[in-house]
Protein backbone atom coordinates (compact mmCIF):
# COMPACT_ATOMS: atom_id res chain seq x y z
CA UNK A 1 0.00 0.00 0.00
CA UNK A 2 3.07 2.41 1.11
CA UNK A 3 4.90 1.44 -1.99
CA UNK A 4 1.83 2.29 -3.92
CA UNK A 5 1.26 6.20 -3.11
CA UNK A 6 5.04 6.29 -3.56
CA UNK A 7 4.23 6.54 -7.45
CA UNK A 8 2.72 10.12 -6.91
CA UNK A 9 4.53 11.61 -3.68
CA UNK A 10 8.02 11.65 -2.76
CA UNK A 11 8.00 10.60 1.31
CA UNK A 12 9.00 14.58 1.27
CA UNK A 13 5.65 15.36 0.01
CA UNK A 14 3.80 13.46 1.92
CA UNK A 15 4.80 14.41 4.94
CA UNK A 16 4.44 17.92 3.70
CA UNK A 17 0.59 16.59 3.06
CA UNK A 18 0.00 15.33 6.43
CA UNK A 19 1.13 18.15 8.23
CA UNK A 20 -1.65 20.28 5.62
CA UNK A 21 -4.26 18.21 6.99
CA UNK A 22 -2.98 18.43 10.36
CA UNK A 23 -3.05 21.99 9.92
CA UNK A 24 -6.34 21.94 8.78
CA UNK A 25 -7.49 19.92 11.87
CA UNK A 26 -5.76 22.80 14.15
CA UNK A 27 -7.77 25.55 12.34
CA UNK A 28 -10.87 24.08 12.92
CA UNK A 29 -9.73 23.47 17.14
CA UNK A 30 -8.28 27.02 17.01
CA UNK A 31 -11.86 28.21 15.79
CA UNK A 32 -13.73 26.68 18.54
CA UNK A 33 -11.34 27.54 21.32
CA UNK A 34 -11.70 30.65 19.97
CA UNK A 35 -15.61 30.94 20.36
CA UNK A 36 -14.97 30.00 24.15
CA UNK A 37 -13.11 32.78 24.14
CA UNK A 38 -14.79 35.15 22.68
CA UNK A 39 -17.51 34.52 24.88
CA UNK A 40 -15.84 34.52 27.91
CA UNK A 41 -14.62 37.55 27.00
CA UNK A 42 -18.61 38.80 26.00
CA UNK A 43 -19.54 37.59 29.36
CA UNK A 44 -17.11 39.90 31.50
CA UNK A 45 -14.20 37.61 31.46
CA UNK A 46 -11.01 39.67 32.68
CA UNK A 47 -8.61 40.29 29.38
CA UNK A 48 -5.92 37.50 31.73
CA UNK A 49 -8.35 35.40 32.14
CA UNK A 50 -9.03 34.76 28.76
CA UNK A 51 -5.89 34.69 27.42
CA UNK A 52 -4.80 32.00 30.36
CA UNK A 53 -7.70 29.50 29.27
CA UNK A 54 -7.15 30.60 25.55
CA UNK A 55 -3.39 29.30 25.98
CA UNK A 56 -4.56 26.16 28.16
CA UNK A 57 -6.74 24.98 26.34
CA UNK A 58 -4.69 25.07 23.06
CA UNK A 59 -1.98 23.24 24.88
CA UNK A 60 -4.41 20.52 25.43
CA UNK A 61 -5.71 20.61 22.33
CA UNK A 62 -2.54 19.76 21.15
CA UNK A 63 -0.17 23.12 20.63
CA UNK A 64 3.50 23.10 21.64
CA UNK A 65 3.59 26.86 22.32
CA UNK A 66 0.21 29.26 21.80
CA UNK A 67 1.12 32.65 21.51
CA UNK A 68 -2.26 34.94 22.69
CA UNK A 69 -3.15 38.57 22.58
CA UNK A 70 -6.17 39.35 23.98
CA UNK A 71 -7.46 43.19 24.18
CA UNK A 72 -11.60 43.92 25.07
CA UNK A 73 -12.33 44.08 20.99
CA UNK A 74 -9.72 41.67 19.61
CA UNK A 75 -8.11 38.20 19.96
CA UNK A 76 -5.39 37.12 18.29
CA UNK A 77 -3.68 33.64 18.92
CA UNK A 78 -1.09 31.93 16.91
CA UNK A 79 -0.42 28.56 17.75
CA UNK A 80 2.29 26.04 16.58
CA UNK A 81 3.61 22.35 16.56
CA UNK A 82 5.69 20.01 14.95
CA UNK A 83 3.39 18.25 13.93
CA UNK A 84 1.18 21.43 11.51
CA UNK A 85 3.30 24.19 11.81
CA UNK A 86 2.24 27.45 13.01
CA UNK A 87 -1.67 28.31 12.55
CA UNK A 88 -2.85 32.31 13.22
CA UNK A 89 -6.80 33.14 13.53
CA UNK A 90 -8.06 36.46 14.80
CA UNK A 91 -11.13 37.19 16.40
CA UNK A 92 -13.32 40.63 16.22
CA UNK A 93 -14.92 40.84 19.54
CA UNK A 94 -18.00 43.60 19.51
CA UNK A 95 -20.74 44.02 22.70
CA UNK A 96 -20.57 42.74 25.69
CA UNK A 97 -22.59 42.25 28.94
CA UNK A 98 -22.30 40.74 32.16
CA UNK A 99 -23.92 37.00 32.31
CA UNK A 100 -22.12 35.44 35.14
CA UNK A 101 -23.55 32.14 35.10
CA UNK A 102 -22.36 32.11 31.26
CA UNK A 103 -18.80 32.67 32.33
CA UNK A 104 -19.31 29.80 35.14
CA UNK A 105 -20.32 27.80 32.36
CA UNK A 106 -17.52 28.89 30.06
CA UNK A 107 -14.77 28.25 32.54
CA UNK A 108 -16.19 24.64 33.80
CA UNK A 109 -16.18 23.69 29.86
CA UNK A 110 -12.48 24.61 29.72
CA UNK A 111 -11.72 23.04 32.73
CA UNK A 112 -13.19 19.79 31.29
CA UNK A 113 -11.37 20.01 27.85
CA UNK A 114 -8.10 20.32 30.14
CA UNK A 115 -8.49 17.69 32.15
CA UNK A 116 -10.98 14.92 29.81
CA UNK A 117 -9.54 15.88 26.34
CA UNK A 118 -12.70 16.54 24.84
CA UNK A 119 -13.11 15.76 21.00
CA UNK A 120 -13.98 18.59 18.98
CA UNK A 121 -17.41 17.42 18.49
CA UNK A 122 -17.54 17.23 22.53
CA UNK A 123 -16.33 20.55 22.59
CA UNK A 124 -18.92 21.45 19.62
CA UNK A 125 -22.09 20.18 21.36
CA UNK A 126 -21.16 21.69 25.07
CA UNK A 127 -20.69 24.67 23.90
CA UNK A 128 -24.35 24.93 21.92
CA UNK A 129 -25.66 23.29 25.09
CA UNK A 130 -24.20 26.82 27.09
CA UNK A 131 -25.20 29.03 24.82
CA UNK A 132 -28.89 27.55 24.93
CA UNK A 133 -29.22 28.15 28.37
CA UNK A 134 -31.87 30.56 29.31
CA UNK A 135 -31.39 33.57 30.94
CA UNK A 136 -33.41 35.47 33.37
CA UNK A 137 -37.31 36.43 32.09
CA UNK A 138 -37.97 39.65 31.39
CA UNK A 139 -40.01 39.94 34.46
CA UNK A 140 -37.11 39.22 36.94
CA UNK A 141 -35.06 41.64 34.77
CA UNK A 142 -38.39 44.27 35.35
CA UNK A 143 -37.82 43.57 39.04
CA UNK A 144 -34.47 43.92 39.30
CA UNK A 145 -33.95 47.27 38.01
CA UNK A 146 -36.68 48.13 40.53
CA UNK A 147 -34.55 46.58 43.62
CA UNK A 148 -31.06 47.95 42.22
CA UNK A 149 -32.69 51.80 41.94
CA UNK A 150 -35.40 51.61 45.27
CA UNK A 151 -32.38 49.95 47.38
CA UNK A 152 -29.37 52.71 46.10
CA UNK A 153 -31.58 55.61 46.30
CA UNK A 154 -32.14 54.32 50.38
CA UNK A 155 -28.19 53.80 50.65
CA UNK A 156 -27.24 56.87 49.37
CA UNK A 157 -29.69 58.57 52.03
CA UNK A 158 -33.43 58.78 50.27
CA UNK A 159 -36.36 58.50 52.35
CA UNK A 160 -38.73 55.34 51.58
CA UNK A 161 -40.89 57.91 49.23
CA UNK A 162 -38.26 58.47 46.82
CA UNK A 163 -37.55 54.54 46.93
CA UNK A 164 -40.34 53.77 46.23
CA UNK A 165 -40.36 56.37 43.09
CA UNK A 166 -36.62 55.47 41.90
CA UNK A 167 -38.13 51.88 41.94
CA UNK A 168 -40.86 52.64 39.76
CA UNK A 169 -38.70 54.83 36.96
CA UNK A 170 -36.02 51.51 36.81
CA UNK A 171 -38.89 49.33 35.49
CA UNK A 172 -39.22 52.94 32.82
CA UNK A 173 -35.90 52.32 32.18
CA UNK A 174 -35.80 48.93 31.81
CA UNK A 175 -38.50 49.37 28.79
CA UNK A 176 -36.87 51.82 27.01
CA UNK A 177 -33.38 49.63 27.29
CA UNK A 178 -35.68 46.77 25.60
CA UNK A 179 -36.85 48.94 23.05
CA UNK A 180 -33.63 50.84 22.16
CA UNK A 181 -31.87 47.08 22.20
CA UNK A 182 -34.16 46.32 19.60
CA UNK A 183 -32.64 48.93 16.88
CA UNK A 184 -28.61 48.73 16.36
CA UNK A 185 -28.19 52.24 18.76
CA UNK A 186 -24.77 52.84 20.22
CA UNK A 187 -24.23 52.37 24.05
CA UNK A 188 -23.98 56.01 23.86
CA UNK A 189 -26.82 56.69 22.84
CA UNK A 190 -29.02 54.68 24.80
CA UNK A 191 -27.32 55.61 28.04
CA UNK A 192 -28.46 59.42 26.69
CA UNK A 193 -32.28 58.30 26.29
CA UNK A 194 -32.20 56.50 29.50
CA UNK A 195 -31.00 59.30 32.01
CA UNK A 196 -33.00 62.22 30.19
CA UNK A 197 -35.95 59.68 30.61
CA UNK A 198 -35.13 58.91 34.13
CA UNK A 199 -33.87 62.87 35.02
CA UNK A 200 -38.06 63.87 33.47
CA UNK A 201 -39.80 60.97 35.48
CA UNK A 202 -37.87 61.99 38.37
CA UNK A 203 -38.56 65.49 38.10
CA UNK A 204 -42.60 64.85 37.74
CA UNK A 205 -42.51 62.70 40.38
CA UNK A 206 -41.30 65.30 42.74
CA UNK A 207 -43.44 68.00 41.07
CA UNK A 208 -46.86 65.82 41.53
CA UNK A 209 -45.62 65.22 45.35
CA UNK A 210 -44.66 61.22 44.73
CA UNK A 211 -41.06 61.84 45.97
CA UNK A 212 -39.11 64.39 48.31
CA UNK A 213 -35.91 64.62 46.32
CA UNK A 214 -34.97 64.66 42.57
CA UNK A 215 -31.06 63.71 43.51
CA UNK A 216 -32.26 61.15 46.08
CA UNK A 217 -34.81 59.24 43.55
CA UNK A 218 -32.19 60.00 40.31
CA UNK A 219 -28.92 58.46 42.23
CA UNK A 220 -30.54 55.24 42.42
CA UNK A 221 -31.49 55.17 38.54
CA UNK A 222 -27.86 56.58 38.13
CA UNK A 223 -26.52 53.60 39.52
CA UNK A 224 -28.04 51.40 37.26
CA UNK A 225 -26.44 53.38 34.33
CA UNK A 226 -23.03 54.82 35.36
CA UNK A 227 -20.23 52.54 34.17
CA UNK A 228 -18.83 52.45 37.94
CA UNK A 229 -17.98 48.71 37.60
CA UNK A 230 -16.14 49.33 34.33
CA UNK A 231 -14.22 51.87 35.60
CA UNK A 232 -13.05 49.92 38.41
CA UNK A 233 -12.06 47.12 36.28
CA UNK A 234 -9.97 49.31 33.91
CA UNK A 235 -7.87 50.25 36.73
CA UNK A 236 -7.42 46.37 37.47
CA UNK A 237 -6.81 45.66 33.53
CA UNK A 238 -3.58 48.50 33.64
CA UNK A 239 -2.58 47.45 36.62
CA UNK A 240 -2.30 43.77 35.83
CA UNK A 241 -0.44 44.96 32.68
CA UNK A 242 -3.24 45.12 30.11
CA UNK A 243 -2.75 48.44 29.56
CA UNK A 244 -4.15 48.71 26.23
CA UNK A 245 -7.63 47.16 27.10
CA UNK A 246 -7.35 49.01 30.53
CA UNK A 247 -7.50 52.80 29.04
CA UNK A 248 -10.21 51.58 26.29
CA UNK A 249 -12.24 50.83 28.94
CA UNK A 250 -11.29 53.78 30.72
CA UNK A 251 -12.40 55.94 28.06
CA UNK A 252 -15.25 54.38 27.27
CA UNK A 253 -16.78 54.44 31.27
CA UNK A 254 -15.51 58.45 31.43
CA UNK A 255 -17.58 58.91 27.98
CA UNK A 256 -20.02 57.13 29.43
CA UNK A 257 -20.44 58.79 32.42
CA UNK A 258 -20.17 62.63 30.82
CA UNK A 259 -23.28 61.47 28.38
CA UNK A 260 -25.25 59.90 31.33
CA UNK A 261 -24.61 63.78 33.22
CA UNK A 262 -25.32 65.29 30.31
CA UNK A 263 -28.76 63.47 29.97
CA UNK A 264 -29.54 64.32 33.46
CA UNK A 265 -28.64 67.96 32.68
CA UNK A 266 -30.85 67.87 29.59
CA UNK A 267 -33.89 66.57 31.12
CA UNK A 268 -33.63 69.19 34.49
CA UNK A 269 -33.49 72.10 31.91
CA UNK A 270 -36.02 70.89 30.40
CA UNK A 271 -38.31 71.14 33.44
CA UNK B 1 -26.72 53.19 64.35
CA UNK B 2 -30.05 52.79 62.14
CA UNK B 3 -28.32 54.52 59.44
CA UNK B 4 -25.74 51.52 58.99
CA UNK B 5 -28.28 48.80 59.47
CA UNK B 6 -30.55 50.24 56.83
CA UNK B 7 -26.83 51.03 54.62
CA UNK B 8 -25.98 47.36 55.30
CA UNK B 9 -29.23 45.95 54.17
CA UNK B 10 -29.48 48.34 51.15
CA UNK B 11 -25.72 47.23 50.61
CA UNK B 12 -26.97 43.46 50.39
CA UNK B 13 -29.96 43.82 48.37
CA UNK B 14 -28.53 46.41 45.81
CA UNK B 15 -25.41 43.45 45.27
CA UNK B 16 -28.70 40.85 45.02
CA UNK B 17 -30.14 42.84 42.48
CA UNK B 18 -26.80 43.29 40.20
CA UNK B 19 -26.22 39.33 41.02
CA UNK B 20 -29.48 39.50 39.44
CA UNK B 21 -29.22 41.73 36.85
CA UNK B 22 -25.52 39.78 35.55
CA UNK B 23 -27.83 36.67 35.93
CA UNK B 24 -25.92 34.84 38.68
CA UNK B 25 -27.41 31.17 39.38
CA UNK B 26 -30.10 30.92 41.70
CA UNK B 27 -27.80 28.81 44.16
CA UNK B 28 -25.34 31.35 44.16
CA UNK B 29 -27.20 34.56 44.67
CA UNK B 30 -27.25 34.21 48.25
CA UNK B 31 -23.68 34.51 48.86
CA UNK B 32 -22.83 36.68 46.10
CA UNK B 33 -24.72 39.36 47.90
CA UNK B 34 -23.63 38.49 51.43
CA UNK B 35 -20.15 39.76 49.77
CA UNK B 36 -21.53 43.46 49.51
CA UNK B 37 -22.60 42.96 52.96
CA UNK B 38 -19.36 42.05 53.92
CA UNK B 39 -17.23 44.59 51.71
CA UNK B 40 -19.76 47.55 53.32
CA UNK B 41 -19.45 45.68 56.38
CA UNK B 42 -15.67 46.26 56.54
CA UNK B 43 -15.69 49.57 55.10
CA UNK B 44 -18.11 51.11 58.49
CA UNK B 45 -15.97 49.18 60.71
CA UNK B 46 -12.95 50.48 59.22
CA UNK B 47 -14.45 53.76 60.30
CA UNK B 48 -13.60 53.22 63.66
CA UNK B 49 -10.02 53.47 62.98
CA UNK B 50 -9.81 55.88 60.27
CA UNK B 51 -11.65 58.67 58.52
CA UNK B 52 -9.48 58.09 55.20
CA UNK B 53 -11.88 56.55 52.38
CA UNK B 54 -9.05 55.64 50.41
CA UNK B 55 -8.08 53.10 53.05
CA UNK B 56 -11.42 52.41 54.08
CA UNK B 57 -12.22 51.20 50.57
CA UNK B 58 -8.38 49.38 50.18
CA UNK B 59 -9.00 46.94 53.08
CA UNK B 60 -12.61 46.11 52.03
CA UNK B 61 -11.55 45.29 49.22
CA UNK B 62 -8.92 43.26 50.12
CA UNK B 63 -11.37 41.87 52.41
CA UNK B 64 -14.30 41.09 49.41
CA UNK B 65 -11.36 39.31 47.43
CA UNK B 66 -10.43 37.40 49.53
CA UNK B 67 -14.03 35.95 50.82
CA UNK B 68 -14.46 35.85 46.62
CA UNK B 69 -11.17 33.66 45.85
CA UNK B 70 -11.97 31.49 49.06
CA UNK B 71 -15.46 31.09 47.79
CA UNK B 72 -14.54 30.11 44.11
CA UNK B 73 -12.07 27.03 45.22
CA UNK B 74 -14.79 26.21 47.71
CA UNK B 75 -17.80 26.50 45.12
CA UNK B 76 -15.33 26.07 41.89
CA UNK B 77 -16.79 28.72 39.77
CA UNK B 78 -14.94 31.57 38.54
CA UNK B 79 -13.85 34.02 41.32
CA UNK B 80 -14.96 37.37 38.98
CA UNK B 81 -18.36 36.03 39.66
CA UNK B 82 -18.31 36.98 43.45
CA UNK B 83 -15.64 39.72 43.12
CA UNK B 84 -18.16 41.67 40.73
CA UNK B 85 -21.44 41.57 42.68
CA UNK B 86 -19.34 42.10 46.75
CA UNK B 87 -17.71 44.93 45.08
CA UNK B 88 -21.33 46.52 44.33
CA UNK B 89 -21.51 48.69 47.20
CA UNK B 90 -17.56 49.95 47.22
CA UNK B 91 -18.35 50.97 43.35
CA UNK B 92 -17.57 54.80 43.12
CA UNK B 93 -20.21 55.56 40.59
CA UNK B 94 -22.31 57.77 42.68
CA UNK B 95 -19.01 59.89 43.04
CA UNK B 96 -18.17 59.79 38.99
CA UNK B 97 -21.55 61.20 38.50
CA UNK B 98 -20.78 63.91 40.47
CA UNK B 99 -17.86 64.47 38.98
CA UNK B 100 -19.30 64.37 35.41
CA UNK B 101 -22.28 66.48 36.72
CA UNK B 102 -19.56 69.52 37.86
CA UNK B 103 -18.01 69.10 34.34
CA UNK B 104 -20.75 69.91 32.74
CA UNK B 105 -21.45 72.69 35.14
CA UNK B 106 -18.34 73.72 34.20
CA UNK B 107 -17.45 74.01 37.87
CA UNK B 108 -13.74 72.85 37.50
CA UNK B 109 -12.60 72.92 41.38
CA UNK B 110 -15.37 71.03 42.22
CA UNK B 111 -14.87 68.53 39.06
CA UNK B 112 -11.25 68.28 39.95
CA UNK B 113 -11.53 67.64 43.40
CA UNK B 114 -14.49 64.89 42.90
CA UNK B 115 -12.32 63.59 39.68
CA UNK B 116 -9.77 62.87 42.20
CA UNK B 117 -11.82 61.51 44.34
CA UNK B 118 -13.38 59.07 42.22
CA UNK B 119 -10.09 57.89 40.29
CA UNK B 120 -8.51 57.62 44.23
CA UNK B 121 -11.35 55.54 45.27
CA UNK B 122 -10.99 53.32 41.99
CA UNK B 123 -7.53 52.52 42.50
CA UNK B 124 -7.94 51.77 45.96
CA UNK B 125 -10.44 48.92 44.89
CA UNK B 126 -8.30 47.56 41.98
CA UNK B 127 -5.53 47.29 43.76
CA UNK B 128 -6.99 46.05 47.08
CA UNK B 129 -8.22 43.38 44.62
CA UNK B 130 -4.99 42.56 43.32
CA UNK B 131 -3.53 41.52 46.03
CA UNK B 132 -5.20 38.68 47.22
CA UNK B 133 -5.68 37.87 43.61
CA UNK B 134 -1.58 37.27 43.69
CA UNK B 135 -1.08 35.66 46.65
CA UNK B 136 -4.21 32.89 45.57
CA UNK B 137 -2.23 32.48 42.68
CA UNK B 138 1.26 31.58 44.63
CA UNK B 139 -0.46 28.03 45.31
CA UNK B 140 -1.46 27.75 41.24
CA UNK B 141 1.88 26.81 39.67
CA UNK B 142 2.66 24.39 42.12
CA UNK B 143 -0.94 23.00 41.94
CA UNK B 144 0.11 22.75 38.58
CA UNK B 145 2.89 20.89 38.23
CA UNK B 146 1.73 18.08 40.37
CA UNK B 147 -0.59 17.64 38.24
CA UNK B 148 1.76 17.88 35.00
CA UNK B 149 3.57 14.63 36.88
CA UNK B 150 0.57 13.05 37.69
CA UNK B 151 -0.38 12.97 33.88
CA UNK B 152 3.34 12.25 32.54
CA UNK B 153 2.84 8.75 34.92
Amino acid sequence: MEEHSYHFFSPDELSQLSRMENADRANEYLYRVLDIGQYMLQCGGEVSRVEDSIRRLCIAFGAERADVFTITSSIVVTIYAQSFGAVTQTRRITGSAYDLHRLEQLNQLSRRICAQRLSLEETEAALREIVATPQYSFGVQLLTYALISSSFSLFFGGSWLDAAASGVIGVGLKCLDRVIRRTEASAFLSALLCSCLGGLLAGLAVHFHLGDNVDMISIGNIMLLIPGIALTNSLRDMFSGNTISGLMRFIEAILLALTIAFGFALAASLL
Amino acid sequence: MGDMILQLATAFVGSLGFALLFHVKRDRLLLASLGGLLAWGVYLLMGLVTEQDVIRYFVASVCLTVYAETLARAVKCPATLFIVTASIPLIPGGSLYRTMQYFMRSDLEAFSSQALTTVLLAVAIAVGMLVPTAIFQLGRPLFDSAAARRRAR
